[in-house]
Parts: structure tokens; sequence; C-alpha cells
């Protein structure tokens, strides 16, 4: 290939590379922010059912679908962020610990990731159906990824010699493991949360489609509405369904660019 | 063999997390049953009628008898739960099963060929990222905007008289597996691609390569026993993840299945319904853990020797 031909790629790369670091906080903006867009609540009848009524008509039941999906987003987003979070905080002390101590630490996870995170996701919703009870549930469901991922990174950061320098030094645990270890896995890490808010969204939309949500106007319980009327009134089965994949398609190129970095 | 027993112990720790998890929650069966006006007098009495009177440790015990017995106790509805499971476990084994048998071929096949070209690993490796994230309820809404709404072809509800097996009418089977297919299919072509394109990159390939074997011969005698243990554990692991997706898919089209009582199951706190089929489903997976183990050992003669 010429030069030319290699600066075009490149430019166009960093171009992408730019576009991609930017396009997953800025969709997450909009859709925090769309709520303050919405012309009505996310529960208010504005009309007939099904009818053309505003930008892309009206419901079952007479509401409005626009203003239906820009109150949902919200709390999908802050619910999925809350659990990914948790999932991989947790894991990475997890890991961390693990790969410092002792490996058996992570034997109870290994079973609890044996078990088909929607199962998971059921069975404490059984217990408690709100939205504590979502973001412990994918929580739990991302503790044992989120550990067997640390726990890899980590071990291979901990046999180094700067390492085995502060131990000499004479520094804590807590001190070695957050300040030498850490920063080194960081990209681990990142990458690791990215995934986690993709498991969390599917886990989050499907709650909300299994009828189990916590919100009125939840993307998945959308998608579950408008699948009877979806003859009638298509885009309210289109717009919620191309919102969640947009979120997850995002959120994972993210991760995988992370991880290519790391 | 300590796997199997390791696995049987998992499968009775989690029938026992099921048990007892669900006698701690706030909220009581029965009063959600009768409603908050029903007198205490009947509320005591449907209690002892489901036995919910005695212990959480004895509840158990007699409930693990009857497991093994081949009793899997009474519904909340009063009908027993081993004649409302046999239906539709078997239509979900169906499932997953036309599901798996379209999913092996096609997803060695696709791998390879983006391994082996550049040019279709393009199409095969985006088409793969956009499906790997989307849960498969999105995927089967699209579907059915596509084909039962737009064109027409297919049912977007599949209706299967009661009794009556799904494969009476296989289009209603169509639109369910695909869903699952396409979600299942971009996982398995992710992990085998990337594992083909190791063994391609490998110098024993190149060796062959450069002393003219054909790329048929490369692909029969490097390729497939390289990737064939890798593909079998991806195909497993696939197959479980069916359970949590058959969940959804069977939900979407309200295929009668197991998945589809599950939730009706939570939703009404049918308790006895739920515990079987954890038990149920716990034990298909683990089968399918245990038995991708030992199709790696066999299939990799390296690792025959180690015991």
């Amino acid at each position: 290939m010429s030069r030319d031909g290699q600066a075009t790629v490149s430019r166009r790369r960093w171009l992408a590379r730019g576009l991609g670091r930017w396009w997953l906080l800025g969709l997450l903006a909009l859709i925090l922010i769309a709520p303050e867009l919405a012309p009505h609540a996310a529960t208010d009848v504005v009309g007939l059912p099904y009818s053309s009524q505003g930008l892309f008509g009206t419901d079952h039941l007479g509401r409005d679908v626009l203003s239906r999906l820009l109150h949902g987003g919200r709390p999908m987003v802050l619910t999925s962020l809350a659990a990914a979070a948790l999932g991989t905080g947790i894991g990475t002390v997890i890991g961390l610990i693990a790969a410092w101590w002792r490996p058996f630490v992570m034997r109870p996870w290994d079973a609890v990731a044996a078990v088909p995170s929607i199962l998971v996701l059921l069975l404490i919703l059984t217990a408690m159906p709100n939205r504590a009870g979502i973001v412990l549930a994918v929580a739990l469901a991302s503790v044992p990824l989120s550990a067997r991922v640390v726990h890899a990174a980590a071990a291979q950061v901990i046999g180094k010699a700067h390492v085995e320098h502060a131990k000499v030094r004479g520094e804590t645990t807590a001190w070695i493991l957050s300040r030498e270890v850490l920063p080194l896995i960081g990209t681990t890490v990142l990458a690791d949360l990215g995934l986690r808010f993709v498991m969390a969204v599917y886990l989050v939309a499907a709650a909300g489609f299994l009828g189990l949500s916590t919100t009125s106007s939840d993307w998945g319980l959308l998608v579950v509405e408008a699948l009877p009327g979806a003859a009638l009134q298509p885009v309210a089965l289109l717009a919620p369904v191309i919102g969640i994949a947009l979120i997850a398609v995002s959120a994972n190129i993210f991760a995988d660019r992370v991880r290519g970095r790391a | 063999m300590r796997k199997l027993l390791s696995s049987l112990g998992l499968l009775v720790l989690l029938s026992f997390a099921v048990f007892v998890g669900v006698d701690l929650l706030p909220g009581d069966p029965v009063t959600a049953r009768l409603g908050a006006t029903a007198s205490p007098a009947r509320i005591a009495e449907v209690r002892a009628h489901l036995g919910l009177d005695r212990p959480v440790l004895e509840r158990y015990g007699s409930w693990v008898l009857g497991v093994v017995q081949g009793d899997l106790g009474v519904s909340a509805s009063g009908r027993p739960v081993t004649d409302m499971l046999s239906d539709r476990v078997g239509n979900s084994v169906l499932l997953s099963l036309v599901t798996l048998v379209l999913l092996v071929p096609l997803s060695f096949g696709l791998a390879v060929w983006a391994a082996w070209r550049r040019s279709a690993d393009r199409v095969i490796s985006l088409g793969a990222l956009l499906l790997v994230s989307v849960p498969e309820f999105v995927v089967a809404g699209l579907l059915v905007l596509v084909f039962a709404v737009s064109l027409r072809w297919l049912p977007a509800v599949s209706l299967v008289p009661v009794g009556a097996s799904p494969l009476s009418t296989p289009s209603v089977l169509v639109l369910p597996v695909l869903s699952l297919l396409l979600v299942g299919l971009a996982y398995a072509v992710r992990v085998i691609r990337s594992s083909a394109i190791g063994v391609l990159a490998s110098p024993h390939v190149e060796f062959m390569r450069l002393n003219g074997a054909s790329p048929g011969l490369v692909l029969r005698q490097a390729v497939l026993p390289a990737v064939l243990p890798v593909a079998v554990q991806v195909w497993l692991v696939t197959g479980v993840g069916f359970v949590g997706g058959a969940v959804l898919v069977e939900k979407v089209f309200g295929y009668p299945g197991i998945g589809e009582l599950l939730v009706s199951s939570v939703q009404t706190g049918d308790l006895p319904v739920v515990q079987a089929l954890v038990l149920i489903i716990g034990a298909a997976m683990l089968a399918a853990l245990v038995l991708a183990d030992w199709a790696v050992v066999v299939l990799t003669p390296r690792l025959r020797v180690a015991r």
C-alpha cells in the first residue's frame, strides 16, 4: 500500500476511534436527559388507542409512544450502570483477593456462575420485586465473571518486580493492591465494566420484558406491550427494540476497543 | 466421576437455596393467593393443606424424597407438577434441539470461512458483534416485524393446541428457532473464529501450505482437529444458554415451553412449579457442562493421559 493510502487509513481510524470514544457517552447522555424532552408523562392517555397522533403514534391504551420511550430510557440506563458498577466493583475486590492470597475464594462464585443469569434474575425478583432486586440480581450474575477476569490479570502483575519491591519496602497489602496492582489492570477493569454494562442492559431489559420491571415505561416493557399490536403500531415495537440494540451494541464495541488496547 | 458428584452437590445446593430463599421472602404465598380479606382461620387451613406450617428443613426433606420417587409435588393451582411439565419439557427440548442441530454446522462453517477469508470476515464479524450484545427478545421483535407484520409469511404467535406437538404445525417453530439461533450463532461464531484464526496462523499450517497442501487438506488435517474441541464446548455452552434465551423467546411467541411456564409461575408465586423447573433446568445445565468436559477429553488425546 502507498504511503498516501496508509495516511488515509490511519486518519480514518483516528476519526473512528474518536467517534467511538464519545459515541457511547453521547448516547447515554442523550438517554439520560430524554425525559426532560418528552411532550407528555409516561402514563398520560393523550388520544385514542393506536392513533397516529404525535410523532410515533399512540399505544394500545392511547398513551404517547414517543413520551413513553423518552421516559423509559433513563431508569433503564441508571439501573444498568449501578448494577454493572456494583458487579465489577465486588468482582474486582474478589479477583484481587484471590490473586493475592487464596484462589479458593473464587470457588463459591464458580457455582453462582453455573446458574444461568436469567434464572438468577427470576429467582431474586421473586423475592425482591423492586429496583434493588434488579440491581442485586444483575450484580450477582456479574461478580463471578468480573472476578475471573480481574484474577487472571492481577495474577500476572503480582509476580512483577515492582510489587516485590513494594513488599520488601514493607508497604501494606491494601496499599500495594490499590497503588501498584490496580493501575496496571485499569484498562482490563474498564473493559470488564463495559461488558458487565452490556449484560446489565440485557437483564434489565429482560426484567421489563418479563413484566417484572419497576418503572411504568421500561423499554423491555414497551416491547412486550407492543407485540400484540405490532401490526397496528409497528413503530411502538421498532423504537424500543432499536433503542436497546443501540445501547447494547455501542457498549460492546466500547468494551472491545478498550480490551484491544489493554 | 468426581465432576459428576460435585455437580450433584451443586444441584442439591441450588434447590435448597431456592427453598430457603423463597421461605425468607417478605411476601406470603397463601395471603397473596387468598387476598388480604381472607380470615385467619382460612389462611391457616390452606397453609396446613399446602404443608406450609411445617419447618423448612422438614419440607425440603419430604420434597427431596418425592423428587427421588419421581413426584414433584402439587402446584398451587392443585394440579400435580409432573402433569403440568410433561408436555412443556418436550416442547422446550424440541425447540432447543432443532436450534442446536442448525447451530452446529452453521457456526462451524461461518467461523472457519471468516477465519479463512478476510473479505468474508468483515461481514461475519460485524454481524456477530451486532447480534451477540442484543437480548433474544429484541431479535425476536425484529423478526416478528419483518416476517409476521410486513411479509405475513409466518405467525407472530406460536399457538399450539393443548396436548399437540408443535411439530404438527411446523410454521410456529420457525421464528422462535430463528431468534434463538441468531443470538447463539453470534456467540459461537466469535469463539470458534478466533480459535480457527489461531490455528491458521500457526507454523505447522504454514509448513503444510508451503509444501503445497490443498486448502481441503489443511482444513481436514490441521484446522478440524484443533478447533473441534473448542467448538464442541461452545456448542454445549450455547445449548445451556438456550435455557435463558428460551425463557425470553417462548414469552415473545407464547410458545408453550418450560420458560414460559417459569415466568408465569414466578409472577403468580406458584412455588412448587418454580422449584421443579429450577431443578430440571439446573440438571440439564449441569449435564451439559459435564458432557462438555468429557467431550474435550475425548477429542484431545493429549489430555487423556493426564489422569
